[in-house]
């Protein structure tokens, strides 16, 4: 081994050392205060037109059938106590899931929106995960292009023939990394680096979170694939319902 | 029994101690509309201003305000506020350091004959005051979400004008959690018992199947509590009983005077 194969050799070693004993991870929420007022707008502002589009789409439902609100607000209520629960994880350490891809495999895009934003809201307020003024970034991140993503995702794969567990897995998997990526975006963009600016900024972002975040997308894809399977088994007719 | 207690305790927000200090707050009595407003008018302050003294001010008074006059625990408040550090740690070292092929930056060394991890004065700075920034701003939220319990800033938002639907639908969600939250803890206990979480993958299969039937079960209630909405006239609109809270010239005086002695620390240190 030549000395820069050996310093590979450790370097990889020390960054598997570092995944195994990740502490706690939360969902990617950028923590209240993170972000300058004009990013904040910013993501905001970005947001709006996806949960008008979410809002309508919910009315429209409401307006054909009025039971669906407590659907609704059962399966938000179920996202949230998803996501606040500690996940099984090798090392003890206490991590969360996001439940987005879920949300989107069941509810499609548009639901999930607007059932994002108040599960967020609730996630700042009851478990100081994110925050008010970063609302509009996580939700962009987590209630819209996580989602979408794995949606899209989840209609080509079905389409495709691949096996319902794989889609379901890489659906929940890529949405949470991309949730990820979006993530380290926003940050790179409030924050470039002083040497190769924004670009070089998401790798610094990328690759610290990584740490965090990629066992918990493994992780995140196996759960969901056997949630939605055991509900495939044993509540076909539920599901039914959930088809917005 | 001792396992149970621990389970119970504050983890990292998995309960919900939060809206138990918010019940059990002395600030409760205060006009919730006048704490929301005063906290996001100081959390944006802080924010805005992106002053190391200003930033100070803020975690203090509020801190002061949730604590003291609150009568929260001080140790369970610093618990609160370590919620978001791993987030904090990780996203200020990215900020305060660079990676790059060549030495640049003020400082740097090489690591690993690989690479430079280079960093400078003004980086360190910046990472500094924007951890201090940060836990003004959470500090300013924490004196909002501690004091005040989530229904009443359900019904700060209704009084704002956010769409009936949206309103609706977070003040169902909200009683929904608590019984998901229940449910679950006694499909856990069950599988628990079963020795369902002897290793990690018998615990991702526990984990999920009680996930799952936790859906199917609230689906199934889902039809039955709209049925019970409707036989007590639900006709689209929840209304619950508010207490009236009136607003205190002297809270008032005090905001004022804050947001005052805020923005003068800025204007006098800018």
């Amino acid at each position: 081994m030549s000395k820069k194969q050996k310093n590979l050799a450790v370097l990889a070693s020390v960054f598997l050392m570092l995944l195994t004993i990740a502490p706690v991870s939360n969902a990617m929420h950028i923590m209240e205060g993170f972000l300058p007022v004009k990013y904040c707008i910013l993501w905001g502002v970005i947001c709006v037109p996806f949960l008008v589009i979410g809002f309508m789409n919910i009315k429209k439902v409401l307006g054909n059938d009025r039971r669906t609100l407590t659907v609704l607000a059962l399966t938000g209520a179920f996202v949230f106590v998803l996501s606040s629960l500690k996940i099984p994880s090798v090392t003890g350490s206490c991590s969360h899931m996001t439940g987005t891809g879920l949300g989107a495999i069941l509810f499609g895009p548009c639901v999930t929106s607007i059932l994002g934003i108040i599960v967020l809201i609730f996630q700042a307020i009851l478990l100081a995960h994110g925050g008010l003024t970063t609302l509009g970034a996580n939700c962009f991140s987590m209630a819209i292009a996580g989602p979408i993503i794995s949606w899209i995702l989840y209609k080509l794969l079905q389409k495709a023939n691949v096996n319902k567990r794989v889609c379901i897995f890489v659906a929940a998997f890529l949405g949470d990394l991309f949730t990820y990526c979006v993530t380290s975006f926003q940050l790179a963009l409030a924050y470039p680096s002083e040497v190769g600016g924004i670009g070089a900024s998401i790798a610094k972002f990328l690759g610290i979170f990584a740490t965090t975040q990629l066992p918990l997308a493994v992780i995140e894809g196996i759960l969901t694939v056997v949630i939605v399977i055991a509900l495939e088994t044993y509540a076909k007719d539920e599901l039914s319902s959930l088809e917005f | 029994m001792k396992e149970k207690k621990k389970r119970f305790k504050h983890e990292h927000g998995s309960s919900f101690s939060v809206d138990y200090y918010a019940y059990a707050s002395h600030m409760r009595s205060w006009n919730a509309g006048f704490k929301v407003l005063f906290s996001i008018i100081s959390l944006l302050i802080c924010i805005a201003c992106n002053n190391l003294f200003v930033s100070l001010a803020v975690i203090f008074f509020m801190g002061f305000l949730t604590v003291a006059v609150g009568g929260l625990d001080l140790h369970h408040y610093i618990t609160m506020l370590l919620v978001p550090i791993v987030f904090l740690i990780f996203g200020t070292i990215a900020i305060a350091i660079g990676f790059s092929m060549r030495p640049v930056g003020q400082y740097h060394v090489h690591f690993l004959n690989l690479f430079y991890i280079y960093w400078s004065k003004a980086s360190l700075l910046k990472a500094g005051g924007l951890v201090f920034k940060a836990l003004g701003a959470v500090s300013a939220l924490y004196m909002m979400t501690l004091t005040t319990p989530l229904s009443e800033i359900i019904a700060v938002l209704r009084k704002a004008h956010i769409p009936k639907l949206i309103i609706e639908l977070m003040n169902m969600i909200y009683r929904y959690i608590f019984i998901m939250i229940d449910t679950h803890s006694r499909m856990k206990n069950s599988a628990e018992s079963r020795l369902g979480y002897c290793d990690f993958k018998t615990s991702c299969y526990s984990f999920g199947q009680v996930a799952s039937n936790l859906l199917v079960v609230s689906l199934k209630r889902g039809n039955n509590y709209y049925n019970a909405l409707e036989a007590r006239c639900y006709d689209g609109d929840l209304r619950f009983l508010e207490e009236e809270k009136p607003l205190k010239a002297g809270q008032i005086v005090m905001a004022v005077i804050f947001i005052v002695v805020l923005l003068l620390i800025w204007f006098f240190t800018r």
